[in-house]
Formats: C-alpha cells, sequence, structure tokens
C-alpha cells in the first residue's frame, strides 16, 4: 500500500450525516421553529412554535404560502402537519375567551425593549384598551411612546399577545399589522369598543 | 485575517453577532457535516457520531450566549468546535472501551457506500493511538491545515506531523498484513 493510495482511501472515508441531523440540533437549541396551519376562533393561523413556546402568528389570510409565512417570520422553520396537541388547545380556548395568558410565548429572538414591551402589553385584560404612552410609562421609558408603536408594530406573536388592546390617546384604534379594520372588529368583539 | 478564518466563517460570525439563532443556523449548516463525518471515524460508529455531531453544537449554543461580540469575533470557529467534539469523542471512547464498531445493524443515516467497508475502517482507525488517529482524520479524512489541529489538539505543528506520518504507517502496515 503506498501512501497515495491510502490518503486517496482516506480522503473517501467522508460521510454526509442523516437529513434530520441539522434540523434536531437547531430545534433542540431554540435556534429554529416548527411550524403549521391551525383553525382557530378567529380563523386560519400559522402559527411558529419552539420548544419553549409560540414565537410566530400570522393569519392565513397575510400569508398564503408556507414561504410567505417562512420568510415574514425571519427565523429557521420546518413544517408539521399540526401543531402539538396541548399547544393547539390552550390557542383554541385563549382565542376564544381572548384571554391568552396561559399560551406559552417565546421571546427570545426579540430585543429586551421590544420584550419589555410585549410582556406588558400581555397584561391588558380581554375588554379594555390602553394608550401607547401607558406601556411607555409601565417599562419606565414615558418619552418612548413611538418606539413603543414601532416595538408593538413588530410582535411576532400578535392575538396570542393582544397589541390590538394599544390604541391612540385620541380614542382612535390606530395603527396595526393586519390593518385597522381588523383591529376594529377585534376590540368589538372583546367587547371593548362598540360597534 | 488570521489563521484557520475564512470569508465564510467570518460571515459566520457577523451573523452570530447581528442575531445570534440566524448565525447559529448558518454555523449549524457550515460544519455539522464535517464534525459528524469527522465523529464517525473517531468514534467508530453512526450513532456516536449523531450524538457527538449534536452534543458539540448544543455546548457551542450554550457558549455562544455567553460570549461577547468580541469573543465571538476572535473565534477560529472550526478549530474551536473541533476542540469541543473531540473532548466528547474521548469521553464517549472511555464510556464504550473495549470498542466494538458497528457493521450498521441500525442505521438511519444517508446512502452508505459500503457499509462492511466502514466497518474495516473503524477497526483500522481505533487500532491506532488517540493523538495519530485524530490527526490522521482531521488531515485526511477532513483537509484541515496542520495549523488547525495543531490548535485543536493543543500540540506543536511539527509533533501533529509526526502523529499523522506514524499514524500512516501504521494504518499502511495494519492494511498489509491484512491482503497477506
Amino acid at each position: 500500500m503506498n501512501t497515495n493510495m491510502l490518503e486517496l482511501q482516506l480522503r473517501g472515508l467522508d460521510r454526509h450525516p442523516p437529513e434530520d441531523l441539522e434540523r434536531s440540533t437547531l430545534i433542540t437549541v431554540g435556534a429554529a421553529d416548527w411550524m403549521a396551519i391551525t383553525d382557530t376562533p378567529l380563523g386560519v393561523l400559522w402559527v411558529a412554535w419552539s420548544t419553549r413556546g409560540v414565537t410566530g402568528v400570522t393569519p392565513l389570510a397575510f400569508a398564503d404560502t408556507e414561504d410567505a409565512f417562512a420568510s415574514h417570520h425571519r427565523r429557521r422553520t420546518y413544517r408539521a402537519d399540526h401543531l402539538p396537541a396541548d399547544l393547539a388547545s390552550a390557542i383554541t380556548t385563549g382565542l376564544e375567551s381572548g384571554d391568552t395568558t396561559e399560551v406559552p410565548v417565546d421571546l427570545s429572538g426579540v430585543t429586551s425593549f421590544q420584550r419589555s414591551v410585549l410582556t406588558t402589553c400581555a397584561t391588558i385584560p380581554v375588554g379594555t384598551v390602553r394608550p401607547y404612552g401607558w406601556i411607555a410609562s409601565e417599562i419606565g421609558s414615558p418619552g418612548a411612546v413611538r418606539a413603543v408603536g414601532t416595538a408593538l408594530g413588530r410582535n411576532p406573536v400578535p392575538l396570542i399577545i393582544p397589541c390590538h388592546r394599544v390604541v391612540r390617546s385620541d380614542g382612535a384604534v390606530g395603527n396595526y399589522a393586519f390593518g385597522p379594520d381588523m383591529k376594529h372588529e377585534l376590540l368589538i368583539r372583546e367587547g371593548a369598543i362598540l360597534a | 485575517m488570521g489563521t484557520g478564518t475564512s470569508p465564510g466563517e467570518d460571515r459566520i460570525k457577523d451573523s452570530l453577532v447581528a442575531e445570534l439563532d440566524t448565525g447559529f443556523a448558518e454555523l449549524v449548516s457550515a460544519y455539522q457535516p464535517g464534525i459528524y463525518s469527522g465523529a464517525m471515524r473517531l468514534t467508530g460508529t453512526r450513532e456516536d457520531a449523531q450524538d457527538v455531531a449534536q452534543d458539540t453544537f448544543l455546548r457551542a449554543y450554550t457558549a455562544l450566549e455567553a460570549y461577547g461580540d468580541d469573543r465571538i469575533e476572535a473565534l477560529h470557529i472550526r478549530a474551536w468546535l473541533w476542540t469541543i467534539a473531540i473532548n466528547l469523542c474521548r469521553t464517549r471512547a472511555k464510556q464504550r472501551r473495549p470498542s466494538v464498531p458497528l457493521v450498521d445493524g441500525h442505521d438511519t443515516g444517508a446512502a452508505d457506500p459500503d457499509p462492511m467497508d466502514d466497518a474495516a475502517w473503524s477497526e483500522r482507525l481505533s487500532k491506532l493511538p488517540d493523538n495519530q488517529r485524530i490527526a490522521v482524520v482531521l488531515r485526511h479524512v477532513l483537509d484541515l491545515p496542520i495549523s488547525e489541529i495543531s490548535e485543536v489538539v493543543e500540540r506543536p505543528e511539527g509533533t501533529v506531523k509526526a502523529d499523522i506520518s506514524r499514524g500512516l504507517a501504521r494504518l499502511r502496515s495494519i492494511m498489509d498484513s491484512e491482503v497477506r
């Protein structure tokens, strides 16, 4: 056996890993999510989730394909057939009553400012609204009203974290990622405003 | 650009600094196949290689979460990952001895060119001392430069070259004895 022959044979020993190894690694550390479509009391939604909780929500009407949702979600996602039963049940129950506080949410992919805005927003009870300035004050940044608006506009888990309950101080419903009409409808449904 | 860095590596480090999860997904895509492949030759089994290739990146992720931007920018990523992986391979080897190379009894991996051949190579490589096996696999199966191997095993380049040379000589001798 000469040296070159041996070296060639060794080079040929490179083997590919099983296809699911990368996915399993990324899901296990929480650097990638599963995604699936689920039917809820508020319509059909795309939901992405990690081992820690829900990481993304978009109505099917605003992301009609898997690719559209994946690019909107901006984290590595793998398609699943359906949500885990306990998660689907928590989402359905939460969206039916409006009280989504029992739905596990994973906000590790957002900035710390955005996380504090969203966790404060999550405390607004169903059937009520708060102005943007209230959140700014609650998080100790009363001057950051505009930044609060931006953080809410980028809420990765709308409906679950009820950013639709944050309105303008003049009483107008204000902006919403899925349009002011949907925000208006959600607030009517929850009894926060009159039809 | 220092030893062991490449344009691809610099791009991944930039991604890690910008957003850990996005950068980490790129890191796994770029380096996990090599770690798996090398671990398979160092541990001798696909099952151990999968565990090592997964655990290496779980540890890397935990470390990266704690590292500041400067520390990430200064990393020689591949060498760093191999340092983690080699430690895991060694731990496994201690737990498993005496090693019994599998002949793909329950393989769920990618198509295998020749399982019997894989088992034969596991057997041959298992006969080399640790340092020689690691140096030969990193240099000749995975094509890592001597300087990077030296960093991984924390031995001088001259010693790594000697390990490779002795390892190859030993493999030749093992294979010659198989022919007789």
